[in-house]
């Protein structure tokens, strides 16, 4: 395998968690709800699908209790944004400080004080017959584990609801203009709790893949900044499925393009090297974030009975 | 009766406060920080069980916070130093300037710092620190001369947490001595340039690391990256798995970890705990603080671990007559 192909792959291995939860957080935005404590969600996801999966032996038990502990989290900041109409940042934040915490405590309490690495057994690879020995193609994109078959198919399936549907097209009109959605007859507070219950299972989901799929160890602080990557991400793909998978490939390869270039042997910096992702994503939404095209309603709160 | 009570209870108490305090055994305590976990398969678990051993032979307690962040090392210590923990034990050249600070700040507190500089102790105005420096180029020696034995493509790799002078030293010796072995077995061997991962708890960059530097040829692997390296072992354990054999090597550190990954084929010790250990007693005996306590071959604090089977008889045998010249001081002389 040559350079390109390798690159490829690492940027197809590196983009899938943020892809994830990048989803997540455009469900929430296209629903008013600008979630920016994605950090956090995925911190708890990825300890308890590792602890799920630890303890089972199960990696899908693991994805389905990260999705699932994503969703009880967000729970908190649904509640105090939709019922309380509190502060969108605020309670992000207070999720991205209390969720790592709260897996660095759970992590603690199980594992003790020990020093022994504990270590499970990923997800398997799922090659497609066939399709997994066309060139290139078919390594990157027909011989992957299944959640990364599930990422790509929840990024058809985003486009398609949102672009085709009714449904999507309501749940849209959530974010843009609530009261007049409600007029129509959308229940508003419904569709935004709909948005957190989403938001939160694949954020836990993006999370969950890291210790399951990815490393088979925990370690704390492994999210490593993709939940913010993620919410550049939603801005840098325009509140768009495909755009996000765009910009999450973009990132994945800017990532993974400073590794390669880091072991090549060119005689230059690493720090030079490690900028890269950095400097590409200020550029990036430079170039793109400058026009506003999210959701208008986005971050704002709903009170029913305000004119 | 009640009079006779009340005497009696102010005497006991009278008695308590001119009871010398030297005559009641100290409980000593140690505290450790670590910005790595200690769960990590590395460094962190093996510098929180050097700490464990020595406190068990001496009798201490000990208190541990590990994963925490840059901006937190100087509020952890001085937590501790505020509870009267006796001893701090920061393990990483990395906490030198909040050790500095901190030992200001806390005269009557003793700072021991793992590979802390040789001129850190004369920089703390308290005299209040020492410095416990395993000698790093011996131990790039001690993977070096077994990655030079190993190779069979004449590529090695090294891999870096964060770029520290003793992460860069480690490189050193490890590429000059697998090049020195590798030269005397009859076959030229490089080291590739290190990446750093720029944390000790990036276990993803240490399977893209792994990678990327098997792709570029690399067969056998050290490094001084903590979690990052277990990350890297899994990347190695997939590449032998995908080849149906072991052909990738890697050598672990600071533990004897055999065994832990299959990939393993050895590992570099050092004996933090002797070091350690030797930093209590001083506390003890009101002697610490303002040295220098060198961990070396000669006397003992580093050594090679276990060898795998993977590594065959003569390689063996070859690999213990280098470790004997380094003992002996006449390594690559």
């Amino acid at each position: 395998m040559n350079f390109v192909t390798n690159l490829l792959l690492a940027t197809v291995r590196m983009a899938i968690p943020i892809l994830f939860i990048a989803i997540g957080e455009m469900y929430s935005e296209r629903a008013g709800m600008v979630n920016i404590g994605l950090e956090g969600l995925a911190a708890i996801g990825s300890l308890v699908g590792f602890l799920m999966c630890f303890i089972t032996g199960s990696t899908w038990l693991g994805i389905f209790c990260g999705a699932l502990v994503g969703i009880a989290v967000n729970m908190i900041y649904a509640f105090a944004t939709i019922n309380l109409c509190a502060n969108h940042t605020v309670y992000g934040m207070a999720i991205n400080i209390f969720a790592p915490a709260l897996a660095s405590f759970i992590y603690r309490v199980y594992f003790g004080k020990g020093s022994d690495l504990s270590q499970i057994t990923l997800m398997k690879g799922l090659g497609i017959p066939g399709l997994k020995n066309i060139p290139l193609v078919g390594e990157l994109l027909f011989n992957q584990t299944p959640m990364v078959y599930l990422a790509f198919l929840l990024v058809i399936f985003t486009a398609v609801f949102f672009r085709r549907t009714r449904s999507g097209l309501n749940y849209r009109a959530v974010g843009e203009n609530p009261k007049a959605a409600a007029t129509l007859g959308i229940n508003v507070i419904g569709v935004k709790y709909l948005s957190c219950v989403i938001c939160g299972a694949l954020a836990g989901i993006g999370g969950a893949y890291l210790t399951t799929c990815y490393s088979n160890t925990y370690t704390e602080g492994n999210i490593a900044g993709r939940g913010f990557i993620a919410l550049a991400a939603v801005i840098f793909g325009r509140w768009s499925a495909g755009g996000i998978l765009l910009a999450c490939l973009f990132f994945g390869f800017c990532d993974a393009l400073q590794i390669r270039l880091q072991v090549a042997g060119l005689g230059i910096p690493y720090q030079f090297f490690q900028m890269i992702p950095f400097a590409a994503t200020i550029l990036a939404l430079t170039l793109i974030g400058g026009r506003k095209l999210g959701p208008k309603a986005a971050g704002k709160p709903y009170r029913k009975e305000e004119r | 009766m009640k009079k006779w009570l009340a005497s009696g209870l102010i005497c006991v108490m009278c008695a308590s406060l001119v009871t010398p305090a030297a005559a009641e055994a100290k409980d000593y305590k140690v505290a450790m920080i670590c910005d790595s976990s200690i769960n990590d398969g590395g460094w962190g678990a093996a510098c929180y069980n050097a700490m464990v051993d020595a406190c068990e032979k001496n009798g201490w307690t000990y208190e541990v916070s590990d994963s925490i962040g840059q901006n937190e090392y100087y509020d952890s210590i001085a937590a501790y130093c505020s509870l009267g923990y006796d001893m701090i034990y920061a393990p990483g050249n990395q906490y030198t300037d909040a050790v500095l600070q901190a030992a200001e700040e806390y005269p009557d507190i003793a700072f021991a710092l793992l590979n802390g500089g040789e001129g850190t102790p004369a920089q703390a105005v308290n005299g209040n620190v020492t410095s416990l420096l395993p000698n790093a180029t011996q131990i790039g020696w001690i993977a070096g001369a077994l990655a030079g034995l190993m190779t069979e493509s004449g590529t090695i790799a090294f891999i870096g947490g964060m770029e520290l002078d003793t992460t860069k030293a480690k490189y050193a010796g490890y590429s000059e001595a697998a090049a020195f072995v590798g030269e005397a077995e009859g076959k030229t061997v490089t080291c590739i340039d290190p990446p750093y991962a720029g944390s000790f708890d990036a276990s993803d960059k240490g399977i893209e690391f792994a990678k990327a530097l098997i792709d570029n040829g690399a067969d056998v692997f050290f490094g001084d990256a903590s979690a990052v390296d277990s990350g890297a072992r899994q990347a190695i354990d997939e590449a032998n798995k995908a080849a149906g054999e072991i052909r990738i090597f890697d050598i672990g550190q600071p533990a004897d970890i055999l065994g832990q990954n299959e990939c393993i084929i050895c590992s570099q010790v050092t004996d933090n705990s002797a070091m350690i250990s030797t930093s209590m007693q001083a506390v003890e005996n009101g002697t610490f603080g303002g040295e220098v306590i060198y961990g070396t071959l000669q006397n003992g604090a580093l050594s090679a671990g276990a060898l795998s089977d993977l590594v065959p008889e003569d390689v063996q045998a070859k690999y213990k007559e280098y470790l004997q010249q380094m003992i002996d001081d006449t390594f690559m002389k």
